[in-house]
């Protein structure tokens, strides 16, 4: 008898663990016991700050939706892709997923297509969001999801070096030759005029500004080796290995070179998104920062607008909840909350003038300014089905072309024979 | 007639295959849930990914099988994996020496006539402890061109070093100073307690006889320590094929592909190209790599390991 219980209690536990083992988060959005749904909301969020102000926008939703149990999941910026690729592959993606847009080619068949009659579902309405930020989360003329913020890249500068140096401060409107001589008038021996960029649009920008081309072309193929982009992109690794206004990254790891750089106030510039604003404003290292938008090549000033999103879970099981949810994330309260904390340029168009209104008296009509002018002539973003994997491939190799050690020419070359056919 | 003991007999024999049977009834009963988590947590997994390995499979989306296609075009036409392999062959070769050495250096001069060296085991274990993501960090700060090892060479010699982490070589070298810094306090433990184990007979046999010094340490010291160098090589070798934290966090594979092991090529494909298949195929190489270096290892053990004292 005392044999069976043993056996009995052995079974049941080693049934308790499988059990505990097998159990799912619910992330998907099942209905619970109590009758009231369940939606994951999952973000990205990298400090204690992100994961505050996320928390505070799930206090809206919530009390916006009070029969919909909504639950905040998170993950750092570089773990959240590779996190969503596990979660996917596993079949367990949370029902609202917050989408890069443009990462949104590589993961577009994870996410529901959103139609006219999802959007009014939602409380929502095309007309909510400025011109072209619906294209940030449309891929191949479907939209897959709505779009939070809108952003675009800008200089930024350090005006304490540029007032030391007695260079003029980047203008609105200036041209490339403007960008070499300020990079050159204001690179000292204790430290370069100009960060040099490792991550996608941080580097790729001001080739793309200076050459007016796309490294996707028209027909959606990827053209990195464009002769066009290619001598643009030659003349930015030059500026490390041959104007030596720029330092070449340590390692291939520092993948927010440039921009960590400027921060750190170690460089005088560096192109970072809009998104960034209000961080290097409010710098921790304590100068005093400038934004312009990027210089203007041949072709005119070509900028591409970039932006983020939410979308849809192609298997949640309850797509209307996710729509209210959906609707209330990007409603007027949450994304006038965004646009006065200064997190992000909103992609709502009533809520925009709040980001402005939030910043300090002195520096308010110069990023109005910038933003503006930055915004002006944006063209959207193109890109393939392998993008992300495209700009994974091309990082550890930027390092090798800044130390002189392969020419920008030849690594371009190389990728567009892996991913161009 | 038949004895008592007889009598007795057959019934007894009754209740031991009676115990048997119920201590085997027990004894799986306390197995079982060992055996469920092997199998869900291992056998299942290592079924899979042979599966996965045979499938075009990515993250998400459609599936199909593929035959030997992933294995075919990891040697044949993917630009990354020889690199890989050759960078996990280098890294092995130059970390694994290096490691043993350093290791057991430090264990014989840790002799117990050190006073304190119990602090400074302590002191030499203390990088296999710390998280690795802490290590890799500092030792960015030290080796950047920024860095305090610049620093220094520039303003006490004015010469200026190479960047190291940027460049192909150095980055390999400084990959592999890190792991031995990081991995040494391991083996020196492992290498201190057998030194310790030491038959003290034979030892002062030795000494009777006039050796010292590095005829010591060669003739008896080293023979006598060998199952330990065995063990610590064998599995030296298999963590430094695995190596990964290192590289990613230290030059995240870079420049180029110069210092990216197969274990981050593994990831890479996986979860950055979301091509699971062949990253298990990958997966399956470096097993397969592993096995066999081990088989080597153990073929060649009985030539130099000495187990009876």
């Amino acid at each position: 008898m005392r044999i069976t219980t043993t056996t009995a209690t052995a079974t049941a536990l080693a049934a308790v663990m499988l059990a505990a083992c097998g159990s799912d988060d619910g992330d998907g959005g099942d209905d619970s016991s109590s009758g009231t749904s369940s939606i994951v909301w999952d973000m990205w969020a990298g400090s204690e700050e992100d994961t505050a102000f996320l928390n505070d926008t799930l206090e809206i939703v919530r009390a916006e939706n009070p029969d919909i149990d909504v639950q905040l999941q998170t993950a750092p910026w570089n773990d959240y892709f590779t996190k969503l690729t596990t979660n996917l592959s596993a079949g367990n993606v949370a029902c609202v997923t917050s989408m890069n847009g443009q990462r949104l080619s590589s993961y577009a068949e994870a996410f529901m297509p959103l139609t006219p009659e999802d959007l009014e579902t939602a409380g929502l309405s095309e007309d909510d969001f400025v011109d072209g930020a619906l294209d940030i989360m449309t891929h191949d003329g479907q939209l897959y999801g709505l779009p939070f913020d809108v952003a675009t890249m800008l200089v930024y500068y350090n005006k304490d070096m540029f007032a030391d140096s007695g260079a003029p401060e980047p203008q609105i409107g200036w041209s490339f030759e403007d960008f070499e001589s300020a990079a050159q008038s204001v690179s000292t021996d204790d430290h370069k005029g100009f960060g040099i960029g490792m991550a996608e649009f941080q580097w790729m920008s001001l080739p793309i500004a200076m050459s007016g081309k796309q490294p996707v072309d028209e027909e959606g193929n990827l053209a990195l080796t464009d002769p066009d982009f290619v001598d643009a992109a030659t003349w930015y690794a030059g500026l490390v290995t041959e104007q030596e206004v720029a330092a070449p990254p340590p390692s291939a790891s520092e993948t927010g070179w440039g921009e960590t750089e400027y921060a750190a106030g170690n460089v005088a510039m560096a192109v970072d998104g809009t998104w960034n604003a209000v961080t290097y404003l409010n710098n921790d290292t304590g100068f005093a920062a400038g934004m312009t938008n990027l210089p203007a090549g041949d072709a005119g000033s070509t900028a591409l607008v970039l932006g983020s999103g939410y979308g849809i879970a192609a298997d949640c099981a309850d797509k209307e909840a996710a729509l209210q949810v959906l609707g209330s994330l990007l409603g007027k309260d949450a994304q006038d909350a965004m646009a006065s904390s200064g997190r992000s340029y909103p992609a709502r168009a009533e809520s925009q003038p709040l980001y402005f209104e939030s910043l300090d008296d002195a520096v308010r009509d110069e990023v109005q300014a910038a933003f503006e002018a930055a915004f002006a002539d944006v063209e959207g973003q193109r890109s393939t089905d392998d993008w992300d994997q495209v700009n994974t491939a091309i990082q550890p190799q930027l390092v090798s072309v800044y130390t002189g050690q392969a020419g920008m020419g030849d690594m371009l070359e190389q990728v567009q024979q892996q991913f161009g056919n | 007639m038949p004895t008592p003991a007889m009598l007795t007999a057959r019934p007894r024999r009754r209740r031991v295959s009676g115990l048997k049977k119920a201590e085997t009834r027990q004894a799986l009963g306390f197995i079982s849930p060992a055996l469920a988590g092997l199998a869900l947590f291992t056998v299942i997994p290592v079924v899979v990914s042979i599966v996965m390995s045979l499938h075009n499979w990515p993250a998400f989306g459609e599936r199909s099988f593929a035959g030997f296609d992933n294995y075919r075009n990891l040697f044949t036409q993917h630009p990354d994996f020889w690199p890989a392999l050759r960078n996990s062959a280098v890294f092995t070769l130059l970390y694994v020496p290096i490691n043993l050495v350093v290791a057991l250096a430090l264990a014989l001069s840790l002799s117990p006539r050190i006073r304190g060296r119990g602090a400074f085991r302590v002191l030499f274990f203390i990088p296999v402890v710390t998280p690795i993501v802490a290590n890799a960090l500092v030792w960015k700060m030290l080796l950047q061109p920024q860095g305090l090892f610049n620093g220094v060479s520039v303003s006490l010699f004015d010469i200026q070093l190479p960047n190291f982490l940027a460049h192909p070589q150095w980055a390999m070298i400084m990959v592999v100073v890190m792991s031995v810094w990081q991995g040494m306090g391991y083996n020196m433990l492992i290498f201190s307690a057998a030194l310790e184990q030491l038959p003290t007979s034979v030892v002062e046999a030795a000494r009777i006889d006039g050796a010292r010094g590095w005829r010591m340490i060669r003739s008896v010291v080293l023979p006598m320590l060998s199952p330990a160098i065995f063990f610590a090589t064998v599995m030296t070798i298999i963590t430094s094929l695995q190596v990964f934290a290192q590289p990613q966090l230290l030059t995240g594979g870079g420049p180029g592909n110069a210092t990216m092991p197969l274990v981050q090529f593994i990831y890479n494909q996986g979860f950055k190209f979301q091509d699971l298949g062949l990253a298990a195929s990958a997966a399956w190489v470096l097993f397969v790599l592993i096995i066999m270096v081990t088989a080597v290892q153990f073929k060649a053990q009985k030539r130099w390991v000495h187990y009876e004292h």
